[in-house]
């Protein structure tokens, strides 16, 4: 707990409901962590939603995404920070994930990938490719799939601030 | 935190009288390795399949993107090597993600097409999802309240406890526990979006706390196991064709220790006085309609065997009557007149049933109805409950 946020102002106001922080040491000792961490969240954050289990189910999938990302970080020292927040029908994640310089200009790239207007197309490319999914393209499906948006901020230290916001209440039904 | 449990989450299974290939559970693999038995599964299947292969993902609560990625390259590289093959991939319309991940595998491979499974559970859902029914539930629920909240302590109902109300309609019965009762909890499910959305109006209206309304499917839920100390479910395993597998479900969610507590009614055993004679005709007819479509609302007194059969202990059975001198006389007919227009209505009218048949089935509700406001009359709607505890 504890880091101040800031919205840009005149922006609307982000209510924050719950934050996870944790060693990214003890993070990456065991993949269980990502499914652990984001069905744990996904169930707090969930039940003032008007479809409480329907909303977890939908967060926790879009969270796992983001967690198994940050699982890959090469840098083992710091700490993992989640950070959810709430505004009307958007739910906001904040990621805080150490990592070493390369890796800070990769996902800035992988973000700006994402709002590229080909984005859907290159998701398409992605699944019938034979690789695995990358990271960015795991990214990129939030944004197919979820209609999420992404950005990255600045944190302190050897860190980035993955912020992504999930209009999940309007994906219902 | 609990500790993690390690144990398979998923299963994979093929079925080859219905060339369905179907994967449940959560995937969140970190290696593909890990999947490996699975692939080679669907590989399989594949490979001895002519004509269609099914792909039921109806129970795959999550999958992490590098498993949809290997299990989509087994089926993209099939449709290119098979072009005779074709893919069809049953989704949930509960699983709110499924559809649009799935769906994609049609914008990329033609011969794959992808399949929202979801109004025809049963044969006769669609008298009972519509809105019509509304306000005979909130009737029928005024009515039976009166007795049960008597009885629910007996069935482990208390203040504090985690429920859920599964099928539960507009939600007046999750109300009216939640202020009698408090639970700490009530998760209430049901699989029409019109009910749960008076419920929720309901809800906010009245600014009730507590209640958690959820769409799904009674006979596949997203809800985790062993949660609840009560798993309630009232009026509606007698709708389904197999209640045994809604059963099976309800004992899966409640916690080893918690009862599952379900009604259900004799529709051949209403009765009244005067007129019996064609009440009871009616009645009986009630009941073959509903066997028409394959539902079963003479259930209530079966119901200590199907607690039996589906492995449940202590299992606890009484029976009351509703009757037209519990409340106001009127509010029986209300629910008699409604009967009377689904039942000699739209139901009769879909069987296929002649206008003197009609008349003659009407006629018998008219008269439970004159015996419910016939001041020295009596008639009465029997329901059973029964309740079991899951083994510890
Ligand atoms: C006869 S009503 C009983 C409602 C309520 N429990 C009551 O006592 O008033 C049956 C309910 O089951 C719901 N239902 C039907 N099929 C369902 C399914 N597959 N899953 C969940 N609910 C279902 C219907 O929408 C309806 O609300």
């Amino acid at each position: 707990m504890g880091s101040v946020h800031h919205e840009p102002a005149g922006g609307p106001t982000f209510e924050p409901l719950i934050q996870v922080d944790m060693e990214i040491k003890t993070f990456v000792s065991a993949w269980q962590h990502c499914d652990y961490v984001s069905t744990y969240m996904a169930r707090m954050i969930s039940q003032k939603r008007s479809d409480s289990v329907r909303h977890s189910n939908l967060f926790s999938s879009a969270f796992n995404e983001l967690l198994e990302v940050a699982f890959r970080t090469r840098h083992a020292e710091g700490e993992l920070a989640c950070r959810v927040s709430r505004q009307g029908a958007t739910d906001r994640i904040e990621l805080t994930i150490p990592c070493v310089p390369e890796e800070r200009q990769f996902y800035q790239e992988a973000v700006a990938q994402v709002a590229g207007f080909e984005a859907r197309e290159r998701y398409l490319n992605s699944v019938s490719g034979d690789l695995a999914p990358s990271r960015e393209v795991v990214l990129l499906e939030l944004a197919v799939d979820y209609n999420a948006t992404l950005r990255v901020e600045e944190a302190e230290g050897d860190a980035i601030k993955l912020v992504v916001d999930l209009p999940l209440e309007g994906l219902q039904h | 935190m609990s500790p993690y449990i390690l144990h398979p989450r998923f299963k994979a299974q093929y079925d080859p009288n219905n060339q369905e290939f179907s994967i449940s559970g959560v995937v969140r693999p970190q290696a593909i390795d890990e999947l490996g038995p699975s692939l080679a599964l669907l590989r399989d299947a594949i490979s001895c399949v002519r004509g269609v292969l099914y792909v039921n993902v109806k129970r795959l609560t999550q999958m992490n993107n590098a498993a949809f990625h290997a299990f989509s390259r087994v089926i993209i590289d099939a449709c290119r090597a098979r072009p005779d093959l074709r893919f069809v991939v049953i989704t949930s319309s509960v699983v709110g993600w499924t559809s649009r991940k799935f769906g994609r595998l049609s914008g990329i491979e033609p011969n794959v097409t992808v399949e929202e499974y979801d109004s025809e559970f049963y044969p006769g859902q669609g008298f009972l999802e519509e809105g019509g029914f509304v306000p005979i539930l909130r009737t029928q629920t005024k009515m039976t309240w009166r007795h049960e909240r008597a009885i629910l302590p007996r069935h482990g109902m208390r203040p504090g406890i985690v429920m859920a109300d599964i099928c539960c309609g507009i939600g007046d019965f999750a109300v009216l526990v939640q202020k009698e009762f408090q639970p700490s909890r009530i998760v209430a499910l049901d699989h029409s979006i019109s009910s749960l959305d008076y419920a929720r109006r309901v809800m906010r209206e009245f600014d009730i706390r507590g209640i958690e309304y959820t769409y799904g499917d009674a006979s596949e839920m997203l809800l985790d196991e062993a949660q609840f100390d009560l798993v309630t479910c009232r009026h509606s395993l007698q709708i389904f064709n197999r209640p045994e597998l809604i059963l099976k479900e309800l004992y899966r969610i409640c916690k080893p220790g918690g009862r599952v507590y379900i009604t259900n009614e004799k529709n051949s055993h209403c009765l009244g006085e005067p007129r019996a004679e064609s009440i009871r005709w009616t009645y009986n007819e009630v009941a073959k309609l509903f066997a028409h479509f394959e539902m079963d609302v003479e259930l209530g007194p079966k119901s200590r065997r199907y607690l039996m059969e589906a492995g449940f202990e202590d299992i606890r059975v009484e029976s009351f009557m509703v009757t037209n001198l519990d409340g106001d006389p009127q509010d029986f007919a209300d629910v008699i007149e409604a009967w009377a227009d689904v039942y000699a209505g739209e139901m009769a009218a879909k069987r296929g049933d002649g206008p003197e048949f009609v008349a003659r089935f009407r006629q018998g509700f008219q008269d439970h109805i004159f015996a419910a406001l016939h001041p020295k009359g009596y008639a009465g709607w029997p329901i059973w409950i029964a309740s079991g505890r899951r083994p510890q």
